[in-house]
C-alpha cells in the first residue's frame, strides 16, 4: 500500500501547519482504511468547516465541504438516499460539538449509519484560537486571555447518552489504539463516533506554554487514563478534563438498528 | 528495513525524534528546498525494524508523522517496502 494512493498528489502537501494533528489523524485513517479494504469508488467523505474540516478535500473520493455545523445533516442525506455509500463525515470540535451540537446529538439518536471522526483540538483552529466548546478550564485561547472560566463538554459521553452505536476516545499520541478503533468503527453498521484528542500548536499550544507540538503530546501522554485503569482508580470517567484528564477507550460498541433500515431508507433512493 | 523521509514532504515538527523509543531520529540541522530544517534519520540501526523485511513493528513514526513523510526503504536490496506489512497490534 502507497498512502498517498488514497490522497489527491496534486493537492499534497496539505495546508496544515507544522506538527498539526489533522495529518497524523487521516494517516491512521488510511491504513485502517486500507486493512479492512473499503473503496474510495464506494465512500463518501463529508465535513463542515475548520482545519479539521479539510481533510475530505485531500482525499482522492467524492466529498462535500459543507456549511458549518452542517456535516451530519448532509451525510445523513446521503445515507438515506444512497444507502450502498459508506459515509465518513470528518469534522472538529467547533463544527460538530458547538455550532452542529444539535445535528451531532440526534444523528446519534437516531443511530445513523455513518462513520464520525472528531478531531478535538480544544479551540477554533482555522479562525485563529478563540476558544471552543471543549477548551480546558482555565486554558488560554483568543477569547479566554485570562483563562477559560467555563469548563468543557465531553463530546464522547454525549454520544454514549445519545446513543451512538461505537464510541471511542483517543489522542494523537494513541496512533496504534487510534488506528484499531477506526477498524473497528469501518466493520460496524450505525452511527459509530471516534473523538480523537488532538494538537493545534499554532493556536492552542503557542498560547498554553506549548507551541511545540512534542510538548501537546507529552501532555497528553502524561493526561490520560484508559477507562478500565480510571475505573480501578475510582476517578470519575465523566469528568473529562474538570480534573485535568483525558479519559481514552473503547466506551461502547453496541448493536442497536440503524436509521435507514428503520425508516426503509432505501425507498428514498434511486429518482423517488 | 530504514525508515526514510521524504524531504519534499517533512515540515520539521520533530514528531518523529519525540515519538521514537529508540532515537533514531534527530532534529534537522539543514534547510530543506522547502525550506523546513527537516529531521534526520541519524540512527536506523536502532530501529526495531532493523534487519526485518515483513511483520514491521512499532511504526511509531510512520503513523504519527502529520505529513506522511516516513516511508520504509529496504536495507538488502534499497526498494521501497510496501506498508502493507503495517501492523495495528
Ligand atoms: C455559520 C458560520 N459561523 C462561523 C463561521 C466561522 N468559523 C469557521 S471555522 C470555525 C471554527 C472551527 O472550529 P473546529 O470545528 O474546532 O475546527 P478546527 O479549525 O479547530 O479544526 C468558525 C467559527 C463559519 N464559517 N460559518
Ligand atoms: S491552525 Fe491549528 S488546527 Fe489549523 S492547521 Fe494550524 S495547527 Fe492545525
Ligand atoms: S514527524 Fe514527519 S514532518 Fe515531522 S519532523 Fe518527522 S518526518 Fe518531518
Ligand atoms: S519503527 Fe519505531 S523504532 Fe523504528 S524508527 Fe519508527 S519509531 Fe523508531
Ligand atoms: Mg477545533
Amino acid at each position: 500500500m502507497d498512502i498517498f494512493d488514497f490522497y489527491r498528489k496534486d493537492q499534497w502537501p496539505h495546508v496544515f501547519c507544522p506538527g498539526c494533528g489533522n495529518g497524523t489523524v487521516m494517516n491512521c485513517f488510511f491504513r485502517a482504511f486500507d486493512k479492512v479494504g473499503w473503496k474510495l469508488d464506494n465512500t463518501v467523505f463529508v465535513s463542515g468547516i475548520g482545519c479539521s474540516s479539510r481533510i475530505p478535500l485531500y482525499i482522492n473520493s467524492d466529498a462535500i465541504h459543507t456549511t458549518h455545523g452542517r456535516a451530519i445533516a448532509f451525510a445523513t442525506g446521503i445515507k438515506l438516499s444512497r444507502p450502498e455509500l459508506d459515509v465518513v463525515v470528518f469534522t472538529g470540535d467547533g463544527d460538530l460539538g458547538a455550532i452542529g451540537g444539535n445535528h451531532f446529538i440526534n444523528g446519534c439518536r437516531r443511530n445513523v449509519d455513518l462513520d464520525v471522526i472528531c478531531i478535538n483540538n480544544n479551540i477554533y483552529g482555522m479562525t485563529g484560537g478563540q476558544a471552543s466548546i471543549t477548551t480546558p478550564h482555565e486554558y488560554i485561547s483568543t477569547t479566554t486571555p485570562r483563562g477559560n472560566r467555563e469548563y468543557p463538554f465531553d463530546l464522547a459521553e454525549i454520544a454514549v447518552a445519545a446513543g451512538a452505536n461505537y464510541v471511542a476516545r483517543w489522542t494523537t499520541r494513541h496512533v496504534h489504539e487510534l488506528t484499531k478503533s477506526i477498524v473497528a468503527s469501518l466493520n460496524k453498521k450505525g452511527f459509530n463516533f471516534i473523538e480523537v484528542v488532538s494538537q493545534c500548536p499554532t493556536n492552542f499550544g503557542r498560547r498554553n506554554k506549548m507551541a511545540d507540538p512534542s510538548a501537546l503530546l507529552e501532555w497528553f501522554k502524561e493526561s490520560s487514563v484508559r477507562r478500565d485503569k480510571a475505573r480501578a482508580a475510582a476517578v470519575d470517567h465523566v469528568d473529562l478534563n474538570l480534573a485535568g484528564q483525558i479519559t481514552t477507550g473503547e466506551f461502547v460498541s453496541r448493536e442497536r438498528e440503524c436509521y435507514h433500515e428503520r425508516t426503509g431508507g432505501s425507498s428514498h433512493g434511486d429518482g423517488h | 528495513m530504514r525508515p526514510e523521509i521524504n524531504l519534499k514532504h517533512c515540515k520539521a515538527c520533530d514528531i518523529c525524534v519525540y515519538m521514537c523509543p529508540n532515537d533514531c531520529f534527530s532534529r534537522g540541522v539543514d534547510i530543506s528546498d522547502r525550506g523546513y530544517f527537516a529531521a534526520v534519520v541519524s540512527a536506523p540501526e536502532k530501529c526495531f525494524n532493523h534487519g526485518r523485511t515483513k511483520k514491521l513493528i512499532c511504526e511509531l513514526c510512520v503513523l504519527s508523522c502529520p505529513d506522511q513523510a516516513i516511508s520504509w526503504k529496504d536495507e538488502s536490496t534499497g526498494d521501497e517496502g510496501s506498508g502493507n506489512e503495517h501492523q495495528t497490534g
